[in-house]
């Protein structure tokens, strides 16, 4: 493991690294290298609320294997000990359970690097399917330098009774390790994935962390995703989640970040087949210097395809959040409906909140099409009223705050996952 | 329904009461947004004894109420408080709750995600006081129990506190409180509005239950109505933000037959509100 500095222009060699150390076939290795391309030859992106100018785009060296993980982590993994789980620290696969049974039926469930291995051609038909190397600076980052993530296949009609859970760890040993996770749920699969990832220690700043989740939902297919991030201050964190659904396939998300990173995430639902329909519940607890950027979105290409969004912040201290649902029917999607939610809470009055609800509509015939948003305060009259049957005002100011965020609590599908979030919560909401 | 309501204590009383309480009000002033709208007014409320005040809209009655439980938007400018010897105005808002101070309130707010009955059970073992908590069982036996005299909907304790609930449905769930909370001063503010008679009754029963010497009542009404159902010992009429007349029950009858309009020329009012005088 070498501790030096790796400048980014000539991180080609990354790619060599891991295409030895995994032994990945050429179609990958020449994945790799036209994503590095990409990546060089785009400029670095403009954003109208996320100043990039001054952020870093360095990654790697890439370590082999840094640590058993945090004991954090440990007590995590404990507790999912008797559930289907992998644990991925600084990009390379730790530990894992996986019983005999989750593989009857076809299913197909590994780190995705021994997915290449094993299942070679379903992952060459898929992986990046749903998120191209081309869409932006940071997805093609990620396409060249994924160290290795998640990969969950389900067969047709095959419906997976248990919740698959992927923990992540990042450490400043890692240098920047890239996820990326594929899901493919064939026509007619039910899932329920569940991905945590964790920070041990502060990150070195200068690097970019860059997740990429990719779900291919088939026909009728029913997928639950959920995601816990800390995205913590020092690096520039990107991420992009996205799911392609085809004809009546439903995909619900749940999605809860906690930290005070520098963040730029994507969640996306691109419905595309007649009838999908698709649901977003996201909690943000920001603190310290965080800036985070989230943009929730809805692809609307099918016709009846039904969309819901609902985003909850909590915020305090210097943290600047900026939460973006968007909604986009295309032409042709007629029938298409869709809500969008969006709900700020500043805890302290330096806080910084942005509410941004985006319609963009070119098909007449919509059924529904409907966005709220607000920033604001904690309610002084549920204060007021919860102390005068006797609450004292911190206990009170906590209630009314997880009368907020618990019912998008309520939809992790995995009761350690999410009594670990609400745990982490509870800690942050000083 | 109209069916008869029979309220038991009994065993199940969760909150031991104390000696009969002592609550003075004297001379107090209350300001909102910088307008006096209480000004100067006193009164002595023991246990055992329930105290209306009536009068017309914009009077300082609710204020008063809402002073009196410290609601944040109201300055006392002047005049003492006190429980029991104790000084209230220097108490915070949950520190009055817990020294046995219950306000219900004309507009209870509603707080989404927040059941009934857990807001219910943290709100009972503040009052309870670390180390005495009330067993989860014993609270839901009694917490059911006080639903049905009061003629709620069981649901009701899972669902989100006063979250799409009727005006009717808020009221009695403010009696639901009151009658777990088992307070030594209750205030109740314009309870009878916005309930139809049957509601009325089972809510004056529960309050007719909770009558003894531990116990003193503040009623603020607009109407004699509340108060053929709840007898007072003591009616005051409130005009201008203060007392202007004092009575027995015989004064809230008085009123209902007469109105208003006699006190006022008695007393050489032409406009009973706040301010008006000025």
């Amino acid at each position: 493991m070498t501790t030096e500095q790796t400048p980014i222009s000539t991180t080609s060699s990354l790619i060599t690294d891991l295409v030895h150390r995994f032994n990945e076939p050429a179609w990958l290795r020449e994945r790799r290298e036209a994503a590095f391309a990409k990546y060089e030859e785009m400029p670095t992106p403009k954003l109208e609320k996320t100043d990039l100018r001054r952020r870093s785009f360095d990654i790697g060296p890439f370590a082999s294997l840094t640590a058993g993980g945090s004991a954090r982590v440990r007590a995590l993994l404990d507790s999912l000990k008797d559930k289907a789980f992998v644990f991925i620290r600084d990009g390379v696969a730790v530990q894992s359970n996986i019983p005999d049974t989750i593989h009857q039926q076809g299913v197909v469930l590994s780190s995705l690097h021994a997915a290449v291995s094993s299942h070679g051609s379903l992952v060459e038909k898929h992986l990046g399917s749903v998120v191209t190397a081309e869409e932006s600076k940071w997805a093609a980052l990620n396409a060249a330098f994924w160290n290795d993530g998640a990969f969950l296949y389900v067969p047709r009609n095959v419906k997976l009774e248990e919740t698959v859970t992927f923990v992540y760890e990042s450490s400043a040993q890692g240098h920047g390790a890239a996820v990326r996770s594929l899901l493919v749920a064939e026509e007619g699969a039910e899932c329920a994935y569940t991905e945590v990832f964790l920070t041990d220690g502060e990150l070195e700043s200068g690097k970019v962390h860059a997740d990429v989740l990719e779900v291919v939902a088939g026909a009728r297919a029913s997928v639950k995703i959920a995601a816990s991030t800390e995205y913590r201050k020092g690096p520039t964190n990107f991420t992009i989640r996205r799911a392609k659904l085809a004809s009546d396939a439903k995909v619900d998300w749940v999605y809860c970040d906690i930290g005070d990173g520098f963040t730029v995430g994507l969640l996306e639902s691109d419905l595309v087949g007649t009838g999908s329909t698709s649901t977003l519940s996201g909690i943000g607890i920001g603190f310290g210097r965080q800036h985070f950027e989230l943009t929730a979105s809805m692809l609307h290409r099918g016709r009846y395809s039904e969309s819901d969004i609902s985003m909850h912040g909590a915020i305090r201290e210097r943290a600047n959040s900026i939460y973006r649902t968007s909604t986009h029917i295309f032409r042709h999607a007629a029938g298409a409906g869709s809500e969008q939610r969006d709900r700020m809470l500043m805890l302290d009055g330096t806080a910084r909140a942005d509410a941004i609800p985006m319609l963009l509509i070119d098909e007449n015939d919509v059924q529904r099409c409907g966005h709220a948003a607000s920033v604001g305060r904690l309610d002084e009259n549920q204060l007021y009223y919860l102390q005068s049957r006797g609450i004292p005002e911190k206990q009170a100011r906590r209630m009314i705050i997880w009368g907020y965020l618990e019912p998008t609590l309520e939809a992790f599908p995995d009761e350690v996952v999410r009594e670990f979030v609400r745990q982490h919560i509870d800690e942050e909401l000083v | 329904m109209t069916e008869k309501v029979n309220f038991t204590f009994g065993q199940e009383r969760l909150v031991t009461r104390m000696a009969s309480p002592v609550f003075q009000i004297r001379d107090l002033h209350v300001k909102v947004e910088n307008k006096e709208i209480v000004r100067g007014l006193s009164l002595e409320i023991k246990g055992g004894e329930i105290h209306a005040i009536m009068g017309p809209n914009g009077t300082g009655k609710s204020t008063l109420a809402s002073a009196l439980m410290g609601h944040p938007a109201y300055e006392i400018t002047g005049g003492s408080v006190t429980l029991d010897g104790e000084n209230v105005l220097e108490m915070s808002v949950d520190e009055r709750a817990r020294a046995g101070m219950f306000l219900a309130m004309q507009y209870p707010a509603e707080v989404s995600g927040v059941s009934n009955a857990n807001f219910l059970r943290t709100a009972l073992n503040s009052r309870l006081g670390e180390g005495n908590e009330v067993p989860v069982l014993k609270f839901h036996r009694q917490l059911q129990q006080k639903m049905k005299e009061l003629n709620i909907d069981p649901t009701f304790a899972e669902r989100y506190l006063n979250e799409g609930f009727s005006g009717g449905e808020k009221k009695r769930n403010e009696i639901l409180q009151m009658a777990m909370l088992n307070p030594r001063l209750a205030i109740l503010d314009e309870i009878d509005s916005g309930l139809d008679i049957d509601a009325l009754r089972i809510v004056a029963d529960a309050v007719n239950s909770l009558r003894s010497p531990e116990i003193g009542f503040l009623i603020i009404t607009h109407y004699q109505r509340l108060l053929q159902h709840i007898v007072p010992d003591h009616v005051h009429v409130m005009m201008q933000g203060r007392i202007v007349r004092s009575g027995g029950r015989e004064l809230a009858e008085k009123l209902e037959q007469n109105g208003y309009d006699w006190l006022k020329q008695e007393l050489g009012i032409e406009d009973e509100t706040v301010g008006a005088e000025a």
